[in-house]
């Protein structure tokens, strides 16, 4: 049934405008507000460039170490029966829900100076907070559950009997994931992926807390927006919003892009 | 020998899912494993595959022994119930894909999933992908599939199960064909009575893990052995009769024993089962030509038309105090009814319900003995189970079949009551394949009574406390209602070697001998025939007592039991209790009078005082008026 009338679509936009869609063009008004030069002027700054470059860096690393872990993960979760199962299918999944300055926190109370573990490894001269790795860290820790949410309901479809079939024609359990699992978790795979990267890239409460947002240093791209933010630098920060939200959307849409044609192919 | 399995066991936690299962598949043979779900069938065949592990026994594949191997390492081919096709891969790289893995040089794997293609009927689709075939279709890949890299056997697990009823018939013609043109071993595994008969060189019908039997389709059908594949496999009559003298008794008529029957002891029972197609009805009385045998009359109380068929069910005036195994008797119902198909164009008219007809059958089939059916009363005691112990362990001496029996008052009490029984049934399966176990609700006695009387068993074993006098009220019961041997058990026995029969002179003595003989043979056991006689007894009363003795030696011993005689003078209940005790004897058999009698008899003095005397296992067998 398709309904005329424009006054429940147009209340819509009203609602909408000022929530999403003003807040999304106004980063590229204000970052093109200095004009073309100066945009370019702040984004080949040494700071602005090894803040995007970082963001990208480890974005990228966290996307590759989540993809494996969270699908081996999601495997076992899967496939496996044993004592436990249960309660670590929702320990896994608890990232998502805390806060993810706490998730800073305690990552500082683990591995700091002082921390738990960190007060063993202090001595070795291994200092992973207030350091890259530490920013790794951090963003494998908020990132796990996006690839996990990804793949694991595939794999619970994917009945047992594709794998013993594959293993009664012959293939190796290698075999088998390689030409029967892998492929059945494409999709999966992909956007798991791609919402890691993209929640990685973004990455603010977390990194703040272990990274001591050290310019040059440990300063990814939102803490360098924050910064410059803070010392009154708007377009600045502007510049550097504007080519991260660029970089989103272009993730973003390729991802839906993506799950259209499977969904056709289907 | 293609498959070959020994002794197969697997069990699931505690749980017995296979049960000692050995069987061959012969080469380019097509076996079908018939069973019920959760009958282990499947079981089985992922064993055979590889993708289970057995606890027990050996798998040989085409002579070699790959109960170690990897289901990589046994070059078996498998078919799902699901299909199991890859979907992203296209119909002809499913095929393709054990060839891949084989490395086989690709002009080679073209050649050969063409072959495929077209052997299995799908000419021109080999580039459609999973979602783009239909159920059918998705099977005859997966069947091109398991068959590309020549396996040296099919394994087939409920394959037709998801098609609907006529591409599953489609299906079953095809795969006959496929497996006759290549001739690879098939092993197929189905629920489907109709789909066993139309595919199979032969069946074996699996329950509770164990194969029951092994035959043809037609042997299977019409010649089967057990109670169980009888009236599992089609519909099918029952009854229960006794053997009389080289003869079936069946209430008021009698059959002939058919010459190539199973061996059945001198009285015992003797089911025989006909099927409802081999049923003659007519409303005219029965002319006496040859190959029938007239039932007598009776009346149609149900009557459905199916088609091709109609299916009349019939009340037998004639055959009043027959028991019948199947079908199982509409509720308050007292006669025997019997079961009848008749071609769906006779006129209806003539077989309306309560139209008095002339009832005969074309053929018969007799059915194993069973062993003595035996019942035990597992109801927990706070003394332990002596009761299952004894009857399980000579059951098992036996190989009788056993059925577990409890009672619970209340629905609630159920639930833990058969939690009991299946733990109980799971230490014993194994030793006990005919090993059943029930719980009921309702009155302990009255349920057992019920129980030993509508499952038509042989001997009702049965826990008595040991500082109990004489005998319950249950085992009265049934003594005198079922008219069933009872057994009563005071403690655990290990081994039965040596039986004291007490047997009084003449007719009523025959029956404590008789039974007692059957079960000491069955066991393998001695027999001491103990009489007692009386003080003052006249001579001819003394001459009597010993030709009886002769005469129940020399059955004892045709029945292929040692025997011998003792004589002894009274009291009885002293000698008796002093000779079992000193002779070492595991059971003490001994006469109960029927009720109906109303003679005073010795014996019925006996047993009371017998059975609080001693804490070994007493029998007491009804005797016969």
């Amino acid at each position: 049934m398709k309904n005329k009338g424009y006054l429940p679509i147009s209340l819509l936009l009203a609602v909408l405008l000022p929530l999403l869609l003003m807040p999304l063009a106004a980063i590229f008004v204000f970052a093109g507000r200095g004009g073309w030069d100066s945009l370019v002027s702040v984004l080949s700054s040494a700071d602005a460039q090894f803040a995007l470059r970082f963001s990208i860096i480890i974005a990228s690393l966290t996307a590759i170490i989540n993809a494996v872990l969270g699908t081996y993960a999601a495997y076992v979760l899967s496939k496996y029966r044993f004592r436990g199962r249960e309660a670590l299918s929702v320990i896994v999944n608890l990232p998502v829900a805390i806060p993810t300055v706490v998730v800073g926190t305690s990552l500082l109370l683990l591995w700091g100076p002082i921390g738990l573990l960190g007060q063993f490894l202090d001595p070795l001269g291994i200092q992973p907070m207030f350091a890259p790795a530490g920013v790794l860290l951090a963003h494998l820790f908020v990132t796990f559950p996006y690839m996990l949410g990804a793949v694991k309901p595939v794999l619970d479809e994917l009945e047992v009997t594709y794998e013993e079939a594959a293993y009664t024609i012959g293939a190796s359990r290698m075999q088998t994931f390689r030409h029967v699992i892998l492929p059945a978790l494409k999709g999966g795979l992909f956007s798991g992926t791609l919402l890691t990267f993209a929640h990685s890239l973004g990455e603010f409460g977390a990194t703040v807390m272990v990274s001591g947002n050290l310019r040059l240093r440990t300063q990814t791209g939102p803490l360098y927006i924050f910064a410059q933010f803070e010392a009154g630098n708007l377009e600045a920060a502007n510049a550097v919003a504007a080519v991260l939200a660029a970089f989103s959307f272009v993730l973003f849409f390729s991802m839906l892009r993506l799950t259209r044609r499977r969904g056709r192919a289907d | 020998m293609s498959i070959r399995l020994e002794n197969l066991s697997k069990r699931f936690g505690h749980t017995l899912v296979v049960n000692h299962v050995t069987l061959e598949v012969a080469d380019g043979e097509l076996f079908i494993l018939l069973g019920g779900s959760g009958s282990g069938k499947s079981t089985i065949l992922r064993l055979i595959a590889g993708l289970l592990s057995p606890n027990a026994g050996r798998i040989v594949l085409d002579g070699r022994d790959v109960t170690a191997l990897a289901p990589q390492a046994r070059g078996v081919g498998f078919v799902f119930q699901n299909y199991s096709i890859f979907r992203h891969m296209t119909a002809w790289q499913n095929i393709e894909f054990g060839l891949r893995i084989r490395k086989t040089p690709s002009a080679e794997r073209a050649a050969r999933v063409q072959e495929l293609l077209d052997l299995v009927g799908l000419t021109g689709l080999g580039q459609r992908y999973a979602d783009q075939l239909s159920g059918g279709q998705q099977q005859r890949v997966a069947l091109a599939r398991a068959l590309a890299y020549r396996p040296a056997v099919l394994l087939l697990d409920e394959p037709f199960g998801a098609l609907d009823v006529k591409i599953r018939a489609q299906m079953r013609e095809s795969l006959k064909q496929i497996q006759r043109h290549l001739k690879v071993t098939t092993l197929l595994v189905t629920h489907d009575q109709e789909e066993a008969f139309e595919l199979a060189d032969r069946i074996g019908v699996i329950e509770h893990g164990s194969l029951w039997e092994v035959g043809p389709p037609q042997e299977i059908y019409h010649r089967p052995r057990t109670e169980f594949v009888a009236t599992f496999v089609g519909g099918g009559n029952v009854l229960v009769g006794r053997a009389q003298g080289g003869r079936i008794a069946l209430g008021s008529i009698d059959l002939p024993m058919p010459a190539d029957a199973p061996a059945h002891e001198e009285d015992s029972p003797v089911r025989i089962l006909f099927r409802p197609e081999s049923v003659v009805v007519q409303p005219e009385p029965l002319d006496a030509r040859a190959g029938l045998f007239p039932l007598g009359r009776g009346q149609a109380c149900e009557r459905v038309f199916a088609g091709a068929l109609q299916r009349l069910r019939l009340t037998m005036e004639g055959l009043r105090g027959v028991r019948p195994l199947s079908p199982l008797p509409t509720f308050g119902q007292a006669t025997t009814q019997l079961e009848a198909t008749l071609p769906g164009e006779l006129d209806a008219r003539s077989f309306a319900p309560g139209t008095p007809l002339w009832v005969g059958i074309r053929r018969y089939h007799v059915l194993d003995s069973t062993g003595m059916k035996m019942l035990i009363c597992a109801q927990a005691a706070p003394d332990g189970d002596a009761a299952i112990e004894v009857g399980c362990q000579l059951a098992t001496a036996a190989s009788d079949p056993v059925m577990l029996l409890s009672t619970a008052p209340s629905a609630q009490a159920l639930a833990p009551a058969r939690e009991r029984l299946e733990t109980l049934r799971q230490r014993w399966l194994e030793r006990l394949p005919r090993l059943e176990a029930r719980a009921r609700q309702g009155e302990w006695s009255t349920e057992i009574l019920l129980h030993a009387q509508e499952g038509h068993y042989e001997l009702v074993v049965l826990e008595r406390s040991a500082g109990q006098v004489g005998l319950d009220a249950t085992a009265l019961q049934l003594l005198e209602m079922a008219e069933v041997p009872v057994l009563l058990v005071a403690q655990p026995h290990r081994s039965f070697v040596r039986v004291l029969v007490c047997t009084a002179a003449g007719e009523p003595g025959k029956a404590d001998v008789r039974f007692g003989g059957r079960l000491a043979k069955r066991i393998g056991a001695s027999v001491t025939l103990l009489h007692v006689q009386r003080e003052g007894a006249s001579s001819e009363e003394a001459h009597r007592a010993q030709r009886h003795l002769e005469q129940a030696k020399s059955s004892l011993q045709a029945l292929g039991v040692q025997a011998e005689v003792l004589v002894q003078r009274e009291p009885a209940v002293h000698r008796i209790l002093d000779t079992a005790e000193q002779g070492k004897y595991d059971l003490i058999v001994i006469g109960a009078p029927a009720p109906r009698s109303g003679r005073p008899m010795r014996e019925a003095d006996l047993a009371t005082p017998i059975v609080a005397g001693t804490l070994l296992p007493v029998l007491i067998v009804p005797m016969a008026e």
